[in-house]
C-alpha cells in the first residue's frame, strides 16, 4: 500500500515535471526514463531468472532501428512502431534465448556479448539497409490521429516526455505483474536451483525463453521511443557500452529486486549531469562503481537497504 | 593459388596473435576458474607500452620487449588483486561482472590518457640484428619482417610455456591447481602465488601480442574489445582450459577470417567467428578438441 502511494506520488510529480523545470532537465528526465525501462527489463532476465545477458544494447538498437526503418520505408507512425519494435526485439530475444537454454555462467555471458557484437556489426555495416555508421533520421511526425481525429501534435519535447513517461509506467506495470505472477516465481525458482525447479515440474525451457523475450521486448520498446524522441538512430548508441551501462545500473541498484534497477538507472543516468566537465569520464566511473559494487556489496544498494532493515 | 597462399599466410599472422592472447585467457580460466573479460586490455596496454618504449624512449627492440612484458605483468597483477582475491568464495558471475567493469575502466582510462587517435608502433626492422636478414618473400608469399616476427614469437613463447608447464615446479603446481585447487593446496602448493603467476603470465603473453600487432595494425583504446572476443572464440573452440586446443583453434580462426574476408566479404570477417562460436557452444560445448566430461 505504502509503495503504491509512493509510486503514484512519483508518477504525478513526473507528469507535472515539464511545467516545473526547463527543457534541458526534461530531456535528462526522459533519458533517465529510457534507462529505467532498460534496467528493469534486464533485471527480468538477469536478476529474476539468473541468466546473464550483456546484450541489452542490441535489443535497444533492434527496437530503434525497427522504428527508423519502418518510418523510412512504410511511413508508419509510432503507434505501429511500438508493438513492432517490441515484436522484433522479442523475436531476437527468443533467438538469443535458444542457445542460452544449454549454456550457463561464462558461456552464456560470452554468447550474449557475441550476439551484441554481431548486431552492432550488422547495423553499422549494412549501409544500404541501416544507413551504416551515419545512421538514419526520422522525419518530423504529423499529428497523432485516432480513428481519423487529430488528437494532439507529437513533436514537442514535452509530448515525447509524456509519451516516454506513459510507456515507462506501462512497462513497469507489465514487469511488476510478470515478476509477481506464477511465471515470475518460476523464474526465481530457476535462478535459485534449476535442477530443483525442473524436478518440481517447472518447465525451465519455457521459463528461460519467456524471461529472454520479456527482457528483449522491453528494451525494444525503449528503443522505439528513443528513436522517435531523438529523431534518429546511430549505431554507436547501441554498442556494448550501452549494455555495460545497463548492467552496471542493475548490479549497483540490486539484482533481483524491483526497485534496485530503478535506483541504479536514476543514479547512473543522473551522474554525468552532476559531473559537469568530468562527464566524459562517466564510463570510467561506471566501470569503477561496477567493480566496487560487485566486490563490496554484491546485492546492490537495494540489498544494503534491505539488510539494514532486517538487522534492526 | 598464389593469392590463396598469401591470404593463408596473413591468416597465420593474425592467428598467432589470437593464440598468444587466448593461451593466457585459457590458462587463467583453467587454473583459477576466472573468466577474464578484461583480457583484451592486456593486449591494448601491451600495444601502448610498445609504442611508448619505441617511439618515446627510443629503446632497441629487446629492452622494449622487456618493458612491455613488465608493464603487462604489473597490469596482470592488478587484475589478479581485483578479480581473483576478493572473489574466491563467490559464484562465477561475480568475476564476470567485475572483469567486465575492469575492462570498461582500463579502456576509458586509456581513452582519457592516450586519446582516441589510433597509434602505430614504428618498428625499424633494419636495426634489429637477426630479423633484418630474414627474407621478405617466401615463394609467392610476401611477408614483411614485422609480420614474420609474430608467428616466430608465438612459436617461441608457446614452446617456452610448454616447457615451463611440463618440466618446472612452478609448472607442476599450475597444473596441479588446474586439476583440483583444494588437493593442490593440501599438497603444499601456494595457491596465492600460483594465482599471481598465472595472471602475470597471461597478461605478458597478451601484452607481447599487442606490441607486435601494433607494428602492423594500430593500437587504440577499444582495440581490446574485438581481440578479447576473438580470444574467447578461440578458447571456446579449443575447449576451455585447453592450451594446445587454443593454439590450434587460434590459427584456425585467423586463417578462416582471412579467407572469409578474401573470398566472401570483408564485412563478414568479424562475424564469422562469432557465428562459429555460437554453433560450437550449441553442438559441441566441450570445444572442437575436448572430450565431454559430465559433472553434477
Amino acid at each position: 500500500m505504502k509503495s503504491l502511494l509512493v509510486s503514484l506520488g512519483t508518477t504525478v510529480l513526473l507528469v507535472l515535471a515539464p511545467f516545473l523545470v526547463g527543457g534541458y532537465e526534461t530531456n535528462v528526465l526522459m533519458i533517465i526514463l529510457f534507462f529505467v525501462i532498460l534496467a528493469v527489463g534486464l533485471d527480468l532476465v538477469s536478476g529474476y531468472c539468473g541468466q546473464f545477458s550483456f546484450a541489452t544494447g542490441s535489443f535497444y538498437g533492434l527496437g530503434a532501428y525497427t522504428a527508423a526503418i519502418m518510418s523510412r520505408d512504410l511511413g508508419t507512425s509510432i503507434w505501429i512502431h511500438l508493438p513492432a519494435g517490441a515484436l522484433v526485439a522479442g523475436l531476437f530475444g527468443l533467438l538469443l534465448g535458444m542457445p542460452a537454454l544449454r549454456l550457463k555462467g561464462h558461456f552464456l555471458a560470452i554468447v550474449t556479448i557475441a550476439f551484441q557484437t554481431i548486431v552492432y556489426l550488422v547495423i553499422s555495416q549494412w549501409t544500404s539497409f541501416t544507413g551504416g555508421q551515419v545512421g538514419l533520421t526520422l522525419s518530423n511526425p504529423g499529428p497523432v490521429r485516432l480513428f481519423g481525429m487529430t488528437l494532439f501534435e507529437l513533436g514537442s519535447l514535452r509530448s515525447y516526455y509524456w509519451l516516454t513517461l506513459a510507456m515507462t509506467v506501462i512497462c513497469l506495470t507489465v514487469a511488476w505483474r510478470l515478476v509477481h505472477s506464477r511465471l515470475g516465481r518460476e523464474w526465481i525458482a530457476i535462478r535459485d536451483d534449476e535442477t530443483l525447479a525442473a524436478a518440481v515440474g517447472i518447465n525451465t525451457t519455457r521459463g528461460k525463453l519467456t524471461a529472454f523475450i520479456a527482457s528483449a521486448a522491453l528494451a525494444g520498446v525503449a528503443g522505439v521511443i528513443t528513436a522517435h524522441a531523438l529523431r534518429g538512430v546511430t549505431p554507436n548508441d547501441f554498442m556494448i557500452w550501452t549494455s555495460a551501462t545497463v548492467v552496471a545500473m542493475v548490479v549497483i541498484g540490486g539484482r533481483g529486486t524491483f526497485i534496485g534497477p530503478i535506483i541504479g538507472a536514476v543514479l547512473l543516468a543522473t551522474l554525468p549531469e552532476l559531473l559537469g566537465r568530468f562527464a566524459e569520464y562517466k564510463l570510467l566511473i561506471y566501470g569503477m562503481l561496477l567493480v566496487i559494487a560487485v566486490t563490496l556489496f554484491p546485492d546492490g544498494l537495494a540489498g544494503l537497504w534491505q539488510a539494514r532493515r532486517v538487522t534492526r | 593459388m598464389d593469392l590463396f597462399l598469401q591470404y593463408f599466410a596473413n591468416g597465420i599472422v593474425t592467428g598467432s596473435t589470437y593464440v598468444l592472447v587466448a593461451v593466457g585467457l585459457t590458462l587463467i580460466f583453467g587454473i583459477l576458474g576466472v573468466v577474464n573479460f578484461a583480457h583484451g586490455e592486456f593486449y591494448m596496454i601491451g600495444g601502448y607500452a610498445g609504442v611508448f618504449s619505441v617511439s618515446v624512449l627510443h629503446l632497441p627492440i629487446l629492452p622494449a620487449i622487456g618493458l612491455v612484458l613488465a608493464a603487462a605483468a604489473v597490469v596482470g597483477l592488478v587484475a589478479e588483486v581485483i578479480l581473483y582475491r576478493p572473489m574466491k568464495n563467490r559464484d562465477a558471475t561475480s568475476s564476470i561482472i567485475s572483469s567486465f567493469g575492469l575492462a570498461v575502466v582500463f579502456q576509458n582510462a586509456a581513452l582519457a590518457v592516450m586519446g582516441s587517435q589510433p597509434q602505430r608502433l614504428d618498428l625499424d626492422v633494419s636495426r634489429i640484428p637477426v630479423l633484418s636478414h630474414l627474407p621478405t618473400e617466401f615463394g609467392p608469399v610476401f611477408l614483411p619482417q614485422q609480420r614474420t616476427l609474430l608467428p616466430v614469437a608465438m612459436v617461441l613463447l608457446i614452446a617456452l610455456l610448454y616447457l615451463v608447464l611440463r618440466y618446472t615446479w612452478t609448472g607442476l603446481s599450475l597444473r596441479a591447481m588446474a586439476q583440483n585447487t583444494t588437493m593442490a593446496r593440501l599438497c603444499g602448493v601456494r595457491v596465492e602465488r600460483v594465482a599471481v603467476v598465472t595472471f602475470m603470465v597471461g597478461a605478458a603473453l597478451a601484452g607481447i601480442a599487442g606490441m607486435l600487432m601494433s607494428s602492423i595494425f594500430f593500437v587504440y583504446p577499444i582495440v581490446g574489445n574485438m581481440i578479447a572476443l576473438k580470444a574467447f572464440t578461440v578458447v571456446i573452440l579449443g575447449g576451455m582450459g585447453n592450451v594446445a586446443g587454443a593454439a590450434v583453434a587460434g590459427l584456425l580462426l585467423g586463417v578462416t577470417e582471412s579467407l572469409t574476408s578474401a573470398y566472401i566479404s570483408n564485412a563478414a570477417r568479424d562475424i564469422v567467428g562469432f557465428v562459429f562460436v555460437i554453433l560450437v557452444l550449441l553442438f559441441r560445448p566441450q570445444g572442437l578438441f575436448g572430450r565431454s566430461v559430465d559433472r553434477s
